[in-house]
């Protein structure tokens, strides 16, 4: 039983759960209401692919709430296949945390549903579809299912002049060859947000003004690096969480469902190019053009230079201060299922849903002890839980906290998280095509 | 709808090129013999990127002098016991384009090392963007070869290339048209000479399958079996890394026409010269 079976023989059941729920729309208006819809959406002139979307628009609406505030979101899908919306990174049960594998519900065609949670942790969260696409590259997260979900903290700081979300995603999926010889995906379209480079509004700064940009790479598959041609950027947080040590860098990398929050101190007036460093993707369209005010022109692209991208510069150079209770082996290994096809992937020798899972005890402290022996990065992800990544390679860091973290090929990684939030918890890889084939786990509380 | 409308665009561009061919119709059957032994997948060099290839054969079985001679009875070197090397660069242009260039050698006792001639291989092929549900792709050649190695000196070949990848089963189909500018079969015409593969992996470095090369004569009338030249490769394909690209095969000849006996091996190596930003951005997909 592959995951797609698995979701067909569980969502029936599902289904049946949610319509078991109509008092729920008997009660007040929900704070926001999310229709799950096709859409054609315009990507630049004469540029148009079908899709799939919240309330018509890409991203979704940026959902913007203050932490621990408890909120409703209704959620009614006018598509022919079950949805469901998952919210990533925050501490919520596992029923409304949008995951099937969970036993969260999903919602049948024609249906709806409403999520009832209390937000938190604060910090930029996303949410997104989490459904299977395998083979069928139109839908799951290859569609323009995904928006911001920014939890206010109780004590913004608020130390910067404007505040912009720039969503990444990767359009008009198709089977292509990987450098490792099987499958995977590729694209015909980038875009920051909904348009490509050059055919969305510019983002107007003025000299000296501190912006601070909220990216969220919601691409399937693809790891994007950003730069902003002549200037440097600060991260002050990533996956929503202030880093222990803000650092500069001249570009970013951010790995699918990864976050990261920058500053840029507007200080060389211009119009430039905030694009993705590899020139065939930004001439597929990711990129936007900051403008400013009164300067005119065309938009200029500056090549950073190089980066070498290391979780350790945001983080303390200390090992941890706090020993895990429990060590968790976790190895990571495909499986080849040919050349025109995409592979297979195990954790610890086992595809979902066939994977063991683990019992966490509440009130432990885990450390995942992650093995990858593939030759893919895998960005994994804890879902309702956040970990501390506490070495990688061998080399020990601390304070860096995430909820999702890549383990390069052939090479290690240990994150700890406590358990302090009961009920089924999935652990996956956030490419697109590695979790539907096999690599997912789940976590149970005794 | 503009699938629909790419689709018919290109295969006008390959009716046109087949008019053409035909118009220019005489009479032909030449072609690479046994220098480039290799049925072409439908993919193309990367921009900025060099693929560089060795085609080593050697006819264990072949044309055999006449007594008191040094041609054979084609008037051409025997092939028995020759080593050809031939030496393939091709310089990926863009996405879709590549042009390959040719320097064939053949090896033998009592001729020492001699150069046989050079091609030139101009290919385009279907965009990913157009999501064709099979790779398309169309070469064409042109080159020179000595008289003493060809009964043709100056040939013209195009090559439509078919292949699909379905998960461990590959095909790929070269129904390629071949003519004669200069030689004793220029008044032949156009010449059929089909290729084809199949193969399967093994696993993700070993592939295995069945290469078909064939020579019909000409189009206005196929040549008897006896005159067509007919070789069925068993042949290994070594996926050791995507730089590397390694393939071995045995060919056997059934008809009179054709060398009886033929081993081949090729060996290239892809260098990329794009900038690769350091830290991993190229590893992740």
């Amino acid at each position: 039983m592959n995951r797609r079976e698995f979701l067909t023989k569980s969502s029936a059941a599902a289904a049946m759960a949610a319509v078991g729920q109509p008092r729920l729309w008997s009660q007040a208006a929900a704070d926001f209401h999310l229709a799950i819809a096709p859409l054609k959406l315009e990507l630049a002139p004469g540029k148009h692919v079908e899709t799939i979307a919240y309330n018509g628009q890409v991203p979704g609406p940026l959902i913007r709430w203050p932490e621990g505030k408890p909120i409703t979101i209704d959620v009614s899908n006018h598509t022919d296949l079950p949805e469901i919306v998952h919210w990533h990174g925050l501490w919520i049960p596992s029923v409304e945390d949008g995951a099937m594998e969970e036993g969260s519900p999903m919602i049948a065609p024609g249906g709806q549903h409403r999520y009832s949670f209390i937000p938190k942790p604060s910090g930029l969260r996303w949410y997104h579809t989490h459904t299977y696409a395998g083979h069928d590259l139109k839908r799951g997260l290859y569609t323009g299912q995904f928006g911001c979900f920014y939890i206010e903290p109780k004590n913004e700081p608020g130390a910067y002049d404007q505040e912009v979300f720039l969503t990444l995603h990767d359009w008009n999926a198709y089977m292509g060859m990987a450098t490792d010889a099987s499958m995977d995906a590729s694209y015909d379209y980038s875009t920051i947000n909904d348009r490509m480079l050059g055919h969305g509004a510019p983002i107007q700064v003025k000299p000296d003004q501190r912006v601070v940009f909220r990216v969220v790479n919601a691409s399937a598959t693809v790891t994007h690096w950003l730069a902003l041609a002549g200037h440097q950027m600060t991260v002050i947080a990533l996956d929503g969480n202030p880093v222990p040590v803000p650092a500069p860098v001249s570009a970013l990398r951010v790995a699918p469902a990864e976050r990261a929050d920058i500053v840029v101190e507007m200080n060389h007036p211009g119009v430039w190019v905030l694009g993705e460093t590899r020139q065939d993707i930004r001439d597929a369209g990711m990129g936007i053009v900051i403008e400013y005010a009164g300067q005119q022109g065309e938009p200029k692209w500056i090549e950073p230079p190089e980066v070498l991208w290391d979780y350790r510069s945001f983080a303390h150079p200390e090992p941890s201060a706090h020993p895990p209770d429990q060590r968790v082996p976790l190895v990571f290994q495909s499986k080849f299922r040919g050349h025109g096809d995409f592979d297979y992937w195990t954790i610890n020798g086992k595809s979902w849903p066939k994977a063991d899972s683990v019992a966490l005890e509440e009130g432990k402290r885990y450390r995942l002890a992650m093995r990858n022996k593939s030759t893919d990065d895998h960005p994994v992800h804890l879902h309702r839980h956040t970990f501390e990544v506490t070495s990688l390679d061998g080399k020990p860091l601390s304070g860096l906290r995430k909820d999702v973290v890549v383990v390069p090929a052939n090479s290690t990684a240990e994150v700890d998280f406590l358990a302090a939030n009961p009920g089924a918890t999935l652990f996956h890889c956030h490419q697109q095509s590695h979790m539907d084939f096999g690599f997912m786990m789940l976590f149970q509380y005794a | 709808m503009e699938w629909l409308v790419r689709s018919w665009k290109a295969f006008g561009l390959l009716a046109f090129a087949a008019v053409i061919l035909w118009g220019c119709a005489a009479k032909l059957a030449f072609g690479q013999d046994n220098y480039e032994i290799q049925v072409y997948g439908s993919d193309t060099v990367a921009p900025k990127t060099t693929m560089l290839e060795l085609h080593s054969n050697f006819t264990v079985d072949g044309t055999k002098p006449l007594p008191g001679s040094v041609f054979a009875a084609d008037r051409m070197y025997p092939t028995n016991h020759a080593e050809h090397e031939t030496l393939e660069i091709t310089q990926g242009i863009n996405s879709w384009s590549e042009v390959g260039f040719y320097v064939f050698t053949s090896l033998r006792d009592g001729q020492g090392w001699q150069w046989v001639g050079d091609h030139i291989r101009p290919r385009v092929r279907v965009p990913d963007s157009w999501h064709w549900p099979v790779g398309v792709s169309l070469s064409t050649e042109i080159g020179y070869q000595r008289r003493t190695f060809s009964t043709d000196t100056w040939t013209w070949e195009i090559r439509p290339i078919v292949d699909k990848q379905i998960g461990r089963w590959y095909f790929a189909v070269n129904p390629a048209l071949e003519r004669s500018f200069h030689g004793e079969t220029v008044n032949q015409g156009v010449g059929f000479s089909p290729n084809a593969k199949i193969s399967y992996d093994f696993n993700k470095y070993i592939s295995g399958g069945l290469e078909y090369y064939a020579d019909y004569g000409s189009l206005r009338g196929f040549d008897s079996l006896h005159d067509q030249q007919q070789q069925f490769f068993p042949a290994i394909d070594l996926n050791v890394s995507p730089n590397w690209e390694i393939n071995f095969g045995v060919g056997v000849g059934p008809t009179a026409s054709t060398d009886h006996l033929i081993v081949k091996g090729i060996v290239g190596r892809r260098f990329d010269w794009t900038h690769h930003r350091p830290g991993g951005s190229e590893s992740l997909q």
